[in-house]
């Protein structure tokens, strides 16, 4: 209620906010440069991004990694290594290389110099310690290192000279990305802390850029390390994270100056902020990954490929991502693969072809025509033998997007001559008809990340079907042992050229079964400011995205003078 | 004493019955808190790790046993006083949380709850006196008026006008850029905070008190002893306060100790609407996110609270009014 009330006096308190940032960005490029904000021209003196706990009451400071309510856990404790959601490189952090020794054995070269910000020492034990922690407490594991979600579990983490080594006890290949997501945490302090999981972390021990500076419950202050391992690459002096805004409010600020970056959900990032000032006011909503419509393949006739085809066929996806995204996002690639981004792993028979279906009603009749779904006498279509066929597409309460995406998809529907309709629920039921098998269509979110093997893969492997009490990925039961190998494969794989291969034969499925239909991309967002910062992650350089926040904090420079 | 007997059975039957509804209702509930949280924490359209979400259950604590061994474990808990990990907190545990909104609420909603019922029994109390005068139609119509506007919306049109467009007070919080603890500095930023959600209370809350106390205070305006206490003549002003305004007043004190009760629930709408750090937000988004053990103490607390006011104003009751002990 009081975001929609919000949004209605938006425009108002927006354009007030406009007109004064225009007049002091005036003032400024006459000074030449503007000192009052560039500082000396080669530090940024202060940035402020939005708080990264969520819901705070009167400050619960933790900033122990393992907290689901961490009070920043971006810049105190870093990964090991940061693979880019957006080119997929790998690129070394605490660790300088990495290495598959051979099928079942990962090396880590971990870095000389690193210190933490209590001036000791990063060492390889150090790392050792932070994963042999999550055996010793399975509730630390959340990189899955020690059991065998998407991989053989781990056998022995070692320490050789510079090197960690993880042997594992089979192949593991798929559970890389995650591992490295893993924060190294000093031994020193966290030895004697017990279950990390329970401990609170008052005052962090990091070996990452910023030191703690101050925090009242609502505003934290951080204050650039000197002694950080790269600190040359970092010229923020000052960051300081607060408030939790919505997407009106969240506009507001950005345009007012008093917020640099945010990467919270603004549908409309054009008109409410970046029309605002053409110059400074950015935003990049780079594909994270795809919106599919899933079927429910456990059901007739939607275990009918021809069926799901003339349904992938009739879908306007160019309307469905103008109501749903307002055509920020682009209509999605049959393929699965967040294109042009993983365009290095389509296959070449789909090189430069045009892997978004077109919107066809013509063809998907004649298919369905053909397929035996005949139309009755009242213009709608029934099953191959004669009985009525009313799918209900099942949405989740509340979510715009999905809703506005559901709309016009049963509207296309209805032009085939399927007689659909729209059923909304809360999304904790829908997830809860996902585990059920209990929906004939649904909308699903399908990651784009870099492990096709996790995201592809498991979307369409059958030991990924949702159990009673898990959601998992393959919602909508593609059972089929060929793809199961495939997948299995891809898991192990390390080798790139293999892992291309492997995932041309799911792309392959994709084009021509239509497990689910790809209908739009969905956002990773980042909205910013280039007043006091430049170097932001871009289309024109997508190097990466509000997931790699530290990457991002490490490329910020000063704005150039012109 | 078997009237207070009688009251103090009464309280104890309906103290376990809420507290075994409080048990089973979150557990008829979709959804599984560890799954939820983690999708809490990674948004909505991103990738769920299930290594994630195992972890997660796994420092949950998933609960043992069979319903009825879980209800046991769940009453010695309470016999405790252990309220166990809020799952959005955690580490923290739920009586940590709540000790760190209570006072929020209860100086805002406790303050303007006592102010209302001030204010609004006195105009009550003088626009029966004075009934009909344009003082009376002012009074109870303007509080007709007020009574049918709902507290989100009075919330927001404040909200709105004097904290985007005048920019007097600000829009969220409870504080902004001072250091937490007895300081002027933090107390001035809280005050500032609280003005806008403390005008809504005021605004809203006198309503049910003036009119209230109005239409009792007529009713005792007509009875008997008045008329021999204007017979005797005795002065207006001690018959309106002495007479008809102490009798009048009974009831209201019970509504005042039944509300005071209901403090610990907090204002929901109101605290949500300026994002006010106080138990009604807190509740709003334990629900929200699942959190159960925050949830359950939050309810339980709110109905401890009532019951407890509710038996607090049945015995002042059995005191101030004779009558009630007897006819029991």
């Amino acid at each position: 209620m009081k975001r929609r009330t919000l949004l209605a006096t938006g425009p108002l308190a927006a354009a007030l906010v406009a007109g004064t940032a225009a007049c002091s960005g005036q003032i400024q490029t006459n000074q030449g440069g503007g000192a009052a904000t560039s500082g000396d021209g080669t530090t940024i003196p202060q940035l402020t991004f939005p708080a990264e706990v969520a819901e705070n009451v009167a400050g619960i400071t933790n900033f122990n990694p393992f907290s689901p309510n961490v009070t920043s856990k971006n810049y105190f404790y870093e990964p090991i290594m940061i693979r880019s959601s957006m080119n997929c490189e790998v690129v070394p952090w605490i660790a300088t290389e990495f290495a598959w020794k051979d099928d079942t054995t990962l090396v880590f070269t971990i870095r000389d110099g690193v210190t933490w910000s209590d001036g000791k020492p990063l060492t390889p034990d150090d790392v050792a310690f932070t994963l042999n922690l999550r055996k010793q407490y399975p509730a630390a594991d959340d990189i899955g290192l020690w059991n065998d979600v998407f991989g053989a579990p781990a056998e022995s983490v070692e320490v050789d000279g510079q090197d960690v080594v993880i042997s594992f006890s089979g192949l593991a290949a798929a559970k890389f990305d995650s591992l490295i997501t893993a924060k190294v945490l000093p031994q020193h302090v966290w030895e004697d802390a017990g279950d990390p999981t329970q401990h609170v972390d008052e005052k962090p021990v990091g070996s990452g850029p910023f030191d703690l500076g101050s925090y009242n419950g609502r505003r934290l202050q951080l204050t650039r390390r000197e002694d950080y391992w790269q600190a040359d690459k970092v010229k923020v002096q000052e960051l300081i994270l607060e408030g939790n805004y919505d997407a009106t409010n969240a506009a507001l600020k950005l345009t007012a100056g008093d917020l640099d970056a945010f990467w919270g959900e603004i549908p409309n990032p054009e008109q409410a902020f970046a029309s605002k000032d053409e110059k400074l006011n950015h935003f990049w909503y780079a594909p994270a990954g795809s919106t599919v419509l899933t079927y429910n393949l456990t059901k007739s006739p939607f275990d009918d490929a021809k069926l799901r085809e003339a349904i992938s066929q009739g879908l306007d996806k160019d309307e469905i991502s103008a109501k749903a995204t307002y055509s920020v996002m682009k209509p999605a690639s049959q393929t699965g693969l967040k294109l042009p981004y993983a365009e290095n792993l389509l296959p070449d028979s789909y090189k430069d072809q045009e892997t978004v279906l077109p919107f066809d009603t013509a063809k998907a009749e004649e298919l369905l025509d053909a397929a035996g779904y005949a139309k009755g006498s009242d213009g709608f279509r029934t099953l191959p033998d004669g009985s009525a066929f009313a799918p209900k597409f099942l949405v989740q309460a509340g979510w715009i997007d999905y809703q506005a995406a559901a709309d016009v998809v049963v509207r296309n529907l209805q032009t085939m001559g399927i007689n659909a309709s729209v059923q909304t629920s809360p999304p904790e039921a829908v997830d809860q008809a996902k585990k059920d098998a209990d929906f004939d269509m649904c909308l699903e979110y399908l990651h784009g990340g870099c492990e096709v093997a996790r995201n592809l893969g498991s979307k369409l492997a059958s030991d990924q079907v949702p159990t009673k009490d898990t959601v998992k990925a393959n919602v909508g039961r593609w059972e089929d042992a060929h793809t199961d190998e495939i997948v299995a494969e891809l898991s192990g794989e390390t080798d790139p050229e293999k892992q291309k291969a492997l995932t041309g034969e799911l792309v392959e499925i994709m084009m021509t079964q239509y497990p689910v239909t790809c209908l739009f991309y969905a956002p990773a967002r980042m909205i910013y400011r280039t007043d006091k910062a430049e170097g932001w992650p871009s289309e024109e350089d997508p190097y990466g995205t509000n997931s790699e926040m530290l990457m991002i904090i490490t490329r910020l420079v000063p704005p150039s003078a012109s | 004493m078997k009237y207070f007997l009688r009251r103090i059975g009464y309280f104890l039957l309906t103290l376990w019955a809420a507290i075994t509804l409080n048990f089973l209702i979150p557990r008829l509930q979709p959804g599984d808190p560890a799954e939820l949280m983690i999708r809490q924490i990674s948004g909505r359209d991103t990738e769920i790790d299930p290594a994630r979400i195992e972890a997660m259950r796994v420092m949950l604590g998933q609960p043992d046993g069979n319903l009825f061994e879980q209800y046991l474990a769940y009453l010695g808990q309470l016999a405790r006083g252990d309220f166990g990990y809020s799952y959005t907190y955690f580490p923290a545990t739920v009586t940590d949380v709540i000790g760190r909104a209570l006072l929020w609420t209860l100086v805002l909603v406790g303050v303007t709850l006592v102010l209302s019922f001030v204010l609004g029994t006195v105009l009550g109390a003088f626009a029966a006196w004075w009934r009909n005068s344009p003082f009376d139609s002012i009074v109870t119509l303007g509080s007709t008026f007020v009574g049918t506007l709902q507290s989100f919306w009075v919330a927001l049109l404040l909200l709105f006008v004097f904290g985007y467009v005048l920019g007097w007070f600000p829009t969220a919080g409870g504080y902004e850029a001072s250091m937490p603890g007895l300081n002027l500095e933090f107390l001035l930023d809280a005050v500032k905070h609280s003005v806008l959600p403390a005008a809504v209370l005021m605004l809203l809350g006198p309503v049910g008190w003036v009119l209230g106390m109005r239409n009792t205070m007529i009713l005792n305006l007509g009875e008997d002893y008045i008329r021999l206490a204007r017979a005797k003549g005795v002065p207006d002003k001690q018959i309106a306060l002495r007479y008809a305004a102490r009798n009048a007043l009974l009831p209201s004190v019970t509504g005042l100790a039944m509300a005071l009760g209901g403090i610990l629930g907090g204002q929901i709408l109101i605290e949500t609407t300026f994002d006010y750090p106080g138990l009604g937000r807190l509740m709003q988004q334990a629900a929200s996110g699942k959190d159960y053990p925050l949830l359950q103490a939050l309810l339980l607390f709110t109905i401890v609270g009532t019951l407890v006011a509710n038996l607090v104003a049945d015995m002042l009751y059995g005191v101030l009014d004779p009558r009630a002990r007897k006819a029991a």
